[in-house]
Order: structure tokens, then C-alpha cells, then sequence
């Protein structure tokens, strides 16, 4: 028993020794995640190792793995500025509605454009009168989530009177809006349109967008080999049609109906 | 009473849903782990005639319960998720966190998904902390504000007519006999047509007026005295009764073909003008309890057909009348065929 326990023991080690040597094939793809949002990502987490995660950027996420020759592993980030800002990025790639911006270019790579979006204004229920305009919502409290082009676009476009409340999840933003402690949230619109599809009653009505034109990029750290890889994935997952069926799956983006805010 | 003691002291309540909200059924055991096998195993048969049922899909594996401090977890595999409707997984939420509450000594429930702190899998509470039962119950939104007033429209001697004639045959409030068309005269036609087993369009068409003019005010489907009301299943109608008259004949909806409000002779038991459905998370005004979570409730949606968990859906032209004429007491018989 003992002599065959040790030759496994050795066969093993050089199967392993093997495995990392040859390429970086066997090593899975490290994903950050940032947990959660509607349609785009939500699962469960125990520390930064996600146990279960569903969504459209998850599927994406397996599908540009796929295309990589790679499997996957997913961890959460829970601070989102975290994924762009200066700093270790213990992980090869990230996806979380994160905006490609020259500011952020400088930290961080960015893969090309996997989805775009602009902003949207969700009113919290019965909140009278509905604001037309982004005038309109000077006076309101005003929620974004801290560290997004969202809460950029509070303090510049909108400069709210009341000071805006910067949350630190997706979770505690929507809470915020549901409960009334926010007149509204200033979000992506995609999130916030997917949002509304999945939980009608719980919020008041989507008010308004106001047209950004924002791209949505994997994050990947500054100088990674893999970005050429991820770029031709996301090409080729565009032209076969994947990309446009997960939206179709996850996401709501029709916004045909909501007005534009000015 | 001395024979019930021992029973009660070996059971625990689990908590399946009946109409709008959760309501409890006995079952052996007294700990967390035996609360929730019974949760997922579900109502029986015969409690599923009377129209209980349960979100938490069949089979969900228990991976591992603890209890600590007044604290239970609860960690359940990842089938508890199932599916992505936000009512689905919040109800089953809420059956959950009232269950494990009932265990003696359980004040909160962290629910783990396959080990994990749920983000963002149930939509309208934050779970990510233990869960009282106090914050379940809470009201997640601000109760409805009262619908702004009409704009008002051109009224017309048509109909008037229209509007009187349904009034005078009890579908319409003598109030709303104002002769400007709208919603509340639509709800009245339709209500007429159900009566009348007609399509459920809201509109007068030459059968629906060739009707109205033949038509004679509906009578009681059952004998009996003083006020009651019928519920009728095949016509989704509500009828006010007082003695042998039918006082008012109102548009409804019940519960839809998964969750059909259950028929028999029930009795007011609770009214509140401003009720939470703690499961479906969204404000029930004028409601009018029945049996378990199955009451009349304004609603702003009250379509043609069967669409509610169970509950009587009625419009806000009529929600007020109705819970104005059912004191607790009052008996509420549901037919199924009238």
C-alpha cells in the first residue's frame, strides 16, 4: 500500500509539473466580478470566491474563456472603482458594466466595446411630480453608486442642490430607491431598464435617460498578453451572434419609451 | 386543552401561501432542520385544495443548517434560485424566514446559497445580513397615493343613459352616473357582460345593448338572509346580496389557473384599509380577509380573466363599496359554478 501511495504521490507531481509547464492552458481564467446587478450579475459569494453567479456578463464571461481555451473561475470585487483604479489586479480579466474612459485607460486596459449604454433616472414610488427635466431633478436626493460615470455625471451635469449619496453596491443603491430614502437613482440605463422588466411594482417609473453613449469593455490589467485574445473574442462573439442572443436572454434594453431628459 | 399541550409542544409552523400572503400549517418537529424539510417537501394534498401552496421548488437540497446565538443558518443548494421571477424567489424567501422563525429560540435566518452569501438573488430584500422576520414583514415601498383626479371628459347624454341604466341594474355606482365615459363605466360593461355571459370587451356593441335593454337587476345564485356575498369562479363576478337582493354586481378577478382561489363558505375575519403582502411585497388597500392570506383588495390591474395568487382583485371604483359592506362576520360564499 505504502509503495503504491508513494509512486501516485510521485506519477502525480509530474503530471502536475507537466501540466504547468506546458503553456497556460490548464490555469483557469481568473474573472472579477462585481456583485451584483440586475441581469448583468448576480450570485453568491463566500469571501471573494463566488460559489454561484448568473447572468448575462457571467455567460459572456464563460463564453470568452471558451473562445480562450480556458475554464473559468469567478471572484468578486465588492469596491467597483477598485477594478480600474491603480492597484494589484489579482485576476486576468474583469466584467461589471465598467465604462472604457481615457481616465480609467490610464490604470487598466480595456478590451473593445462589448455593449453600450447611456444613463437612466429611476424615480423612487410615488414621487411627485414626475421631473421632465434634468433641472427637474436638482432638487431631488439624488443616489449613483460610488465610483461610476454615473456619479460623475450627478456632480457635473446634474449638480444636484441636496449632496448626492454615493453607495458602495448596486444592492444598497436599489434599497435606498425602494424604501424612498432616495427620490432617485442615477444609473446605467441597461441595469435600470432590466431592473424595471424583472421588478415592476417595487420602484416608480423609469423618468428619463440622458444619452452618453458609454461602452462597456472587459477590464484587463495594464500591459496583459491577453488582450488581443479577449478583443478577437468579443469580435467573434459579436459576428456568430452570441453576443446579441445573452442580451436578448438577460437584458431589457429596449428604451424606446422613456423619454430623453435635458 | 390538557390533551392539545403535548402535540403542540413536539410541532413547529410551516408556512406555505394562501392568496396574498403566508399563513402557517402544523407539523411535526422542533427543530430548524426538521421545519425545513417539511418547508420543501410542501402542502399535502388536501392542504393544496384550500389553497395553499409553495414557491420552494420541489426537491431544493438542505446542504447544512446551524444555529447559534439566535441565529440559524440555513444553507440550501443552488435550486432555492431557481428561475428568475422576482415574486417567486421573494415569496419562497418569506416562506423561509417565517418557518425558521417559528423554531423556539430562532430570532434571524442567514440564508446561504451553496455555501455563499446570496448578492442580488432576491430581488426586494437584502440578504446579505441575517433576516428578522420584523424586516420581512416591514413594507419595502410608501403605501399608494390616491390616483390623481380625473381629467374631465366631454360628457354625453349617451352616455348618461348607459350609465344610469347599468346603475339602475346594480353594475355601476349611482355615483359614477356622470355621463362621461371612462374607466369606471368600462369596468361596469364588462361586469354587465360577464353577468350576461357575453366578450369581456368593455365596449356596447349591438349584443351587449340588445342585452342591456332585456336585462333584468341579477338575483342571489343561493337562498339564505341578511347581507353576504357571492364570488363567482365561472363568471368572475362579486355579488353584494342584502336579504333576496343583489345590492351591487362587481367586475373581479380571482385567483389564476396555478393558484385558483379555492371555492366554499368563508367568513370576514380581518379588514385593513392599507394591507402589505409580505411575500409579493406590494400594497393591498381595502383589504377584506376571507380565509388564510385570501382576501378582496383594490388592485390597479383587474383583467377579464382569472390572474390573481388566489386573491378577489377589485377595481378602485368598487374596492371601497365592497370592503364597506363586508364587517367581519360577514359570510363570503365561493362558487364555482353559478
Amino acid at each position: 500500500m505504502r509503495r503504491l501511495a508513494v509512486l501516485l504521490a510521485v506519477a502525480l507531481a509530474a503530471a502536475l509539473g507537466a501540466g504547468a509547464a506546458g503553456a497556460g492552458t490548464a490555469r483557469p481564467l481568473v474573472v472579477a466580478l462585481n456583485l451584483p446587478s440586475p441581469g448583468f450579475q448576480v450570485g453568491a459569494v463566500i469571501g471573494t470566491r463566488v460559489v454561484f453567479a448568473r447572468g448575462y456578463e457571467v455567460d459572456l464571461a464563460k463564453e470568452i474563456a471558451r473562445k480562450l481555451g480556458r475554464k473559468v473561475e469567478l471572484v468578486n470585487v465588492e469596491r467597483f472603482a477598485s477594478l480600474y483604479a491603480p492597484g494589484p489586479k489579482p485576476w486576468d480579466i474583469a466584467l461589471a458594466e465598467v465604462t472604457i474612459s481615457a481616465d480609467r485607460d490610464a490604470n487598466v486596459d480595456f478590451s473593445v466595446a462589448y455593449l453600450t449604454a447611456d444613463q437612466g433616472v429611476l424615480a423612487r414610488k410615488e414621487l411627485v411630480p414626475t421631473p421632465t427635466s434634468i433641472a427637474g431633478l436638482r432638487g431631488l436626493r439624488l443616489c449613483a453608486l460610488r465610483g461610476s460615470t454615473s456619479a460623475t455625471l450627478v456632480s457635473t451635469t446634474i449638480a444636484p442642490t441636496r449632496k448626492p449619496a454615493l453607495l458602495t453596491t448596486m444592492e444598497l443603491l436599489l434599497d435606498r430607491v425602494r424604501t424612498g430614502a432616495c427620490d432617485a437613482a442615477v444609473a446605467d440605463m441597461p441595469i435600470l431598464a432590466t431592473l424595471r422588466a424583472e421588478v415592476p411594482d417595487r420602484y416608480g417609473p423609469i423618468v428619463g435617460r440622458i444619452p452618453t453613449g458609454e461602452s462597456y469593455g472587459v477590464v484587463l490589467p495594464q500591459g496583459s498578453a491577453l488582450k488581443p485574445a479577449v478583443d478577437d473574442a468579443i469580435e467573434r462573439l459579436r459576428r456568430n451572434g452570441v453576443l446579441g442572443r445573452l442580451a436578448k436572454r438577460w437584458l431589457a434594453l429596449d428604451v424606446s419609451g422613456v423619454p430623453v431628459l435635458r | 386543552m390538557a390533551l392539545a399541550a403535548p402535540a403542540v409542544a413536539s410541532a413547529t409552523k410551516v408556512y406555505f401561501l394562501q392568496g396574498e400572503q403566508v399563513t402557517g400549517v402544523d407539523r411535526p418537529g422542533t427543530t430548524v432542520r426538521e421545519a425545513v424539510q417539511a418547508l420543501v417537501a410542501g402542502p399535502t394534498a388536501a392542504e393544496a385544495a384550500r389553497g395553499f401552496e409553495t414557491y420552494v421548488p420541489a426537491g431544493t437540497p438542505i446542504r447544512a443548517i446551524a444555529f447559534e446565538n439566535g441565529v440559524a443558518t440555513v444553507d440550501l443548494g443552488e435550486r432555492f434560485v431557481k428561475g428568475r421571477l422576482a415574486d417567486d424567489l421573494n415569496a419562497r424567501l418569506t416562506q423561509l424566514v417565517y418557518t425558521v422563525t417559528e423554531v423556539p429560540g430562532v430570532t434571524s435566518v442567514r440564508v446561504l446559497i451553496k455555501g455563499g452569501k446570496p448578492l442580488g438573488l432576491f430581488p426586494g430584500f437584502l440578504v446579505t445580513k441575517p433576516v428578522t422576520r420584523k424586516a420581512v414583514e416591514r413594507p419595502a415601498v410608501p403605501p399608494p397615493l390616491p390616483p390623481p383626479p380625473a381629467q374631465p371628459g366631454q360628457a354625453t347624454d349617451e352616455t348618461r343613459v348607459l350609465q344610469q341604466r347599468l346603475a339602475d341594474l346594480g353594475f355601476l355606482d349611482p355615483t359614477g352616473v356622470d355621463g362621461v365615459a371612462g374607466p369606471q363605466t368600462k369596468a361596469a360593461v364588462i361586469g354587465f357582460q360577464k353577468w350576461a355571459r357575453l366578450g369581456r370587451d368593455g365596449v356596447v356593441g349591438p349584443a351587449t345593448s340588445a342585452a342591456l335593454a332585456a336585462a333584468t337587476r341579477p338575483t342571489p345564485i343561493t337562498s339564505g338572509s341578511g347581507r353576504r356575498v357571492e364570488v363567482l369562479l365561472d363568471r368572475q363576478l362579486a355579488l353584494l346580496v342584502d336579504g333576496a337582493t343583489v345590492v351591487r354586481t362587481i367586475h373581479v378577478a380571482t385567483g389564476a389557473a396555478a393558484t385558483p382561489t379555492p371555492a366554499g363558505t368563508y367568513a370576514v375575519y380581518r379588514k385593513a384599509e392599507k394591507d402589505w403582502s409580505v411575500p409579493f411585497q406590494v400594497w393591498l388597500p381595502w383589504a377584506t380577509y376571507i380565509v388564510g392570506g385570501i382576501a378582496f383588495h383594490e388592485y390597479p390591474d383587474v383583467p377579464v380573466a382569472p390572474a390573481s395568487h388566489g386573491c378577489i382583485r377589485v377595481t378602485r371604483f368598487d374596492a371601497r363599496t365592497v370592503y364597506d359592506f363586508t364587517p367581519v362576520g360577514t359570510q363570503v360564499k365561493v362558487l364555482a359554478v353559478s
